[in-house]
Order: structure tokens, then C-alpha cells, then sequence
């Protein structure tokens, strides 16, 4: 019989890790709902999030705040480079063409990072906080958790708030629902791509960063975080925000159960498959 | 627009391809390496001929080829070797028939749901990424990670009787497999098949409304690719003589597949072909390049992709056209491989 504490300690890490999936699909949602782009490289600016804050407090000996922080900022400055770029070359055709040529170019990118990436940072890096373990009662959960609960939370809010409450996030909203009808009540919806696709990779910076005070990442799992952002965004709805932040936290939730009573190889498949059944029982609001 | 392919033309083509594909191992018989990157390249044209066939004319885009392939592969190696003990080559249409079986059933239910490409695409990775960790983790019967260790068609006898490299045994194998399979494309695409893909990708309301059954033609075409991905990934594990789920991954099988059928020329009969050699091309002329070859791959795509949407296939064809307008004045007949 397993303690209650434990129990309770687990679903709390599912949280963390939920947590971080959301953030990652809300990026992909985002950038999708905008300008049917499916980022297939998010997982990537992750890591590179990661990467750079290890690489800023370890070999260029700055403090952690400054680290993580220089370090978002990079992949901002990436995603910046990147929309001025190859997006724009790909907002110039239409339609599904459009949908394949976003699909085949952020995948070509992704491959392109991590060749790269590879180069310099070819083993597994956590960026260690040393916090405390926090007991309450008897549950003992690690301090790092608790960073990604508390991050993450902030930044969905925020987003939220900054969709829901600011101009450019109504304008944003408008171009979501309707892109002609945008333009003709003046916004520019390549300006608005461009603003959101760099508040994605700056998620997904953000991500990458406080995932890596829990785990030890390496750049090989930037494909991997980029296809279960994939599953989260598609399972919660590509064109719904607050349903791809749930179902980040309802994966990660399962997925952290799972691996716990049934060990890793079966819980993969129970997390594959609920995706599957999810997708074919819903009523899909196609792309 | 697409034209379909004339018959006799792209047969003929076919039968230019199956020369060019026969002649071109004689000339590296010693070398065991090009021998190896030939039977690779062999292999990845049988997967881009199965995924031009879903993907490219129907609009299914599988990315379940890994799990495909590794699938037929385990029920053929499995089967021949631990449940019935005869010859694997009466095994290769079980382990076909089994791929082509969850092919048909995904495209059905997919049809069924009228999922998009994207749907769909999302839907076979989730059983991609299923089934690669089930080729793991019933290690009693697969061998897990470390593999299903195959006893081999048979060819290394052949091979020394013949006096040649099993590699070269197998290369030849693989060229009736390829050029029967662009035969039965080219069959498939000139005939009502054709058409009826054609009408359903315009507008399947449309498609439906003259009458045609938009899920049965879906439903073949999953089979048929689905067969000729398993065909594929039953030469993979004859290849490296084990089954091994490491080689069935997504970003081993699919990911490269998929660049292959792009750089080609989708929806054109050649493009899996030209695709398939122009990537392991590229990747060989990369060597030198050292640790940075994914790197400056992943930016060659990125251009690729951007500059060369349509596929290398049309830019060879017009070549072709432009020649043979030069040798005679006539306009004669048009190749189709636009």
C-alpha cells in the first residue's frame, strides 16, 4: 500500500511536469491559432533555454537570476531572428500550403538546432538551484517542484491576462477569429504574428529553464518535449489556449501516475494511447 | 494541377529506372559500404513509394512508418522463427498483410472521423510512439532494445553460390520489390484510382456527391501503403540481419521519409526514387563535414523546402522535355510527371 503523502508528493511532481507540457503546447497553440504555423521546433527552444542558462551561470560564472534571465532573453532574440526570416518566407503562401511549409521548415529548424546545439553541449546539464525539500505534514516535495508550479502559473496568467486585457491582445484575439476582418479594422496581422511567435519562444524559454532546475536535460529530448507539446496542444483543442494549458496538466498528471504504479514502458503507451482515444472521441474542430 | 501519369509512358520510364537501378551496384560489387548504402537507399524508395501513395494522394499523412515497418518486420521474424518454424519468405505477406491491416484500420477510422491532415498526422504519431515503446517493452517476446536477433531470407547461401556479397544478393531483391511496386503505382494512379484520388483531394464533399466512396478509397490506399512500408520494413530487419526497434524510431524512419518524398517530388511516380537518392547524396557528400553534418543537413533542408516545394522530379522533367523538344520538333507526348 502506498502512503498518502507519497501519493499526494507524486501528483505534485505530475503538476510540475504538466505544468511545463502546458507551457510548451500553449507556445505551439499560440503560434498555430495565428498563423497556422505548427511550430515543430518549440521543443528546441526549450532545451536551448535550458542550454544557454547552464552555459551563463556555469562557464561565464553569473549568478542563477541573471543566468536564467540573460538566457531567455536569448532564445527571444532567436525567435526574433527566426520570424524576421524563415517565417516570413513562409507567411507568403496561403492555405494548407502554408500548413506543410510551416510543418516542413520549423522541422528542418529543429534539425538544424540540434545538429548545432549538439556541437557544444553534447552531454546532460540540470541547472541546480540547491533548494530546499519542503515538508509539510508528511509530504515531502522538492523545492525545484514547487519553482515550476509557481513559474509557470505566473507566466499562463499573465498570458492570459495579456490576451484577455491588453490592445494587442485583443487585436491578437481578432486576427485568431477572424484575419480579414482584422485588416480591415487596421491591425496587421504579420506585426501580430511576429509579437506572438517571440512571446512562444520566450514561453518556451521560460520552460526550458525551470524544467531544468527539476531534471537532467540533454539535447536530444528537444524532439520529444516538441511532440508531447504537439499531443497536449491538439488534445486540448488547437484553437483553445485554456484547453491546451488543461491538458498539459492533465497529462502530465497521468503520465507521472502511471510511470509511478506501472513503470515507464507501459505508461507511455496508456499516455499514447489516451491521446488517441481523445482525438477520435471528441468532437474535433478541425484546423 | 496535377495530370495523371499516361500508363505507357511512366511504364516505359519504369522500365529506364529498373535498368539504371540494375547496372548501378556493378560497379561497387567489392565495396561492402556502397553495397550497404545502396541496399538502404533501396529500402527508403520502397517507404516513399508507400508514403507518396497515403500522403501524397490522399492526403493521409502517416507518420506511423516507423512502427509500420518495425510491426511487419516483428510478425514475420516472430512468427517464422518461434511460433511456426518454416521459412521466412512464406512469412514476408503475413508480416505485409499485418501492416497493411492497421494501415486500412487507421485510414478507415480516420475517414470515418473525416480527420484532416494534420488530425491524422497527430493520430499516427500517437501509434507511433505506442507501438515503439510495446517493441521495447514485451522484451519477452521482442527482445527489447537490444533487439530480436533474425536468421536471414536465406541470401548469404545464394550469395556463395553465386560467388557475390550477400549485400549484392540483396540489392537485386530489392530492385524487383521497387520496380514491381512503382508498376502497381502506376497501374493504381492511371486507372479509376487515380481519378477517384484525384476528385477527393479537390473536394471529397464533391467526390462523394458524384458517387464515389471516399472511405473505401482511403481505406485501399492505407492498405496498399501500409503493405509497402511493412514490405520495407521486413528488408530492414533482412538487412541487419536483427529486429531492431531502435532502427524503426520516428525520426530514424519518418522524419527522413518524409524529407525524401519532398525533395523528390510528391504525388509525381519518380519523386520517391530521386528523393530517396538525392538525401542519402546529400548525406554522403556531408561526411567530410564531420560533427556538423546534421547541422548544415537541417539548414539544406530548410532551403530545400523554401526554394524546391514542388520536388527535384519536375525540375528533371522539364529537363527531359527541353531535350527531347530539341531532338524533335514535334510536341509529341508529354510525360506527365508534373
Amino acid at each position: 500500500m502506498v502512503a498518502t503523502s507519497t501519493l499526494i508528493a507524486v501528483g505534485i511532481d505530475g503538476i510540475a511536469y504538466g505544468m511545463f507540457l502546458a507551457l510548451l503546447g500553449v507556445g505551439i497553440t499560440l503560434v498555430f491559432g495565428l498563423g497556422e504555423v505548427l511550430n515543430l521546433a518549440i521543443g528546441m527552444f526549450a532545451i536551448f533555454g535550458t542550454l544557454m542558462a547552464h552555459y551563463l551561470s556555469t562557464s561565464v560564472g553569473l549568478g542563477s537570476a541573471p543566468a536564467f534571465l540573460i538566457g531567455i532573453a536569448v532564445v527571444g532574440i532567436l525567435g526574433v531572428a527566426v520570424d524576421r526570416t524563415l517565417l516570413s518566407l513562409v507567411y507568403r503562401s496561403d492555405g494548407e500550403e502554408r500548413i506543410l511549409l510551416g510543418i516542413f521548415v520549423t522541422l528542418g529548424l529543429s534539425i538544424l538546432l540540434e545538429g548545432t546545439l549538439t556541437n557544444f553541449f553534447p552531454s546532460r546539464y540540470s541547472l541546480s538551484l540547491g533548494l530546499p525539500r519542503i515538508t509539510v505534514i508528511d509530504i515531502t516535495i522538492p523545492g525545484s517542484s514547487i519553482l515550476v508550479i509557481v513559474v509557470s502559473a505566473v507566466v499562463l496568467v499573465a498570458l492570459f491576462a495579456f490576451l484577455r486585457g491588453t490592445f494587442l491582445g485583443k487585436a491578437a484575439r481578432t486576427v485568431f477569429q477572424d484575419e480579414v476582418g482584422a485588416l480591415l479594422i487596421g491591425v496587421d496581422p504579420r506585426r501580430i504574428r511576429a509579437i506572438v511567435f517571440v512571446l512562444a519562444t520566450l514561453v518556451a524559454g521560460i520552460a526550458g529553464v525551470v524544467y531544468g532546475t527539476t531534471a537532467t536535460l540533454g539535447v536530444t529530448d528537444g524532439f520529444q518535449f516538441t511532440i508531447f507539446a504537439l499531443i497536449v496542444s491538439i488534445v486540448g483543442g488547437i484553437r483553445s489556449i485554456e484547453g491546451t494549458a488543461a491538458a498539459g496538466i492533465l497529462l502530465g498528471v497521468v503520465a507521472t501516475y502511471a510511470n509511478f504504479f506501472i513503470g515507464a514502458y507501459l505508461a507511455s503507451i496508456i499516455l499514447f494511447m489516451t491521446a488517441v482515444i481523445i482525438l477520435l472521441v471528441r468532437p474535433v474542430v478541425e484546423a | 494541377m496535377t495530370s495523371l501519369p499516361l500508363p505507357r509512358t511512366e511504364r516505359s520510364w519504369t522500365g529506364v529506372m529498373a535498368i539504371v537501378l540494375a547496372l548501378a551496384p556493378l560497379f561497387v560489387l567489392e565495396s561492402t559500404t556502397y553495397l550497404r548504402l545502396y541496399n538502404q537507399f533501396l529500402i527508403f524508395t520502397l517507404l516513399a513509394i508507400g508514403l507518396n501513395i497515403a500522403f501524397g494522394h490522399t492526403d493521409q499523412l502517416f507518420l506511423f512508418m516507423g512502427a509500420l515497418a518495425g510491426g511487419a518486420a516483428y510478425v514475420m521474424a516472430v512468427l517464422s522463427q518461434d511460433v511456426l518454424g518454416i521459412s521466412p519468405w512464406l512469412m514476408i505477406p503475413v508480416g505485409m498483410a499485418a501492416s497493411g491491416a492497421l494501415g486500412a484500420l487507421v485510414s478507415w477510422v480516420s475517414a470515418k472521423r473525416k480527420l484532416g491532415v494534420i488530425l491524422i498526422s497527430i493520430l499516427t504519431l500517437n501509434l507511433q510512439l505506442a507501438l515503439g515503446e510495446a517493441y521495447v517493452g514485451l522484451r519477452g517476446i521482442t527482445g527489447g532494445s537490444t533487439g530480436y536477433s533474425f536468421v536471414g531470407l536465406g541470401l548469404d547461401t545464394v550469395g556463395s553460390a553465386l560467388g557475390v556479397n550477400r549485400f549484392a544478393v540483396l540489392s537485386y531483391l530489392l530492385i524487383v520489390f521497387v520496380v514491381l511496386a512503382q508498376l502497381v503505382y502506376v497501374k493504381l494512379i492511371a486507372g479509376k484510382y487515380g481519378l477517384a484520388f484525384e476528385a477527393i483531394r479537390e473536394d471529397d464533399l464533391a467526390a462523394a456527391s458524384i458517387g464515389i466512396d471516399v472511405v473505401r478509397y482511403k481505406t485501399v490506399a492505407g492498405f496498399l501503403a501500409a503493405a509497402l512500408i511493412g514490405l520495407a520494413g521486413i528488408m530492414m530487419a533482412e538487412f541487419q540481419g536483427t529486429v531492431l526497434p531502435g532502427d524503426y524510431g520516428f525520426a530514424a524512419i519518418d522524419v527522413m521519409v518524409l524529407i525524401m518524398l519532398i525533395i523528390g517530388g510528391i504525388r509525381t511516380t519518380f519523386g520517391p526514387v530521386v528523393g530517396a537518392a538525392a538525401v542519402f547524396t546529400i548525406e554522403e557528400l556531408l561526411s567530410p563535414v564531420g560533427q556538423w553534418e546534421t547541422a548544415v543537413f537541417g539548414a539544406l533542408l530548410i532551403v530545400l523546402f523554401l526554394y524546391f516545394r514542388r520536388g527535384l522530379m519536375p525540375v528533371l522533367s522539364n529537363g527531359v522535355d527541353r531535350l527531347r523538344d530539341r531532338d524533335e520538333s514535334s510536341p509529341g507526348v508529354t510525360d506527365g510527371h508534373s
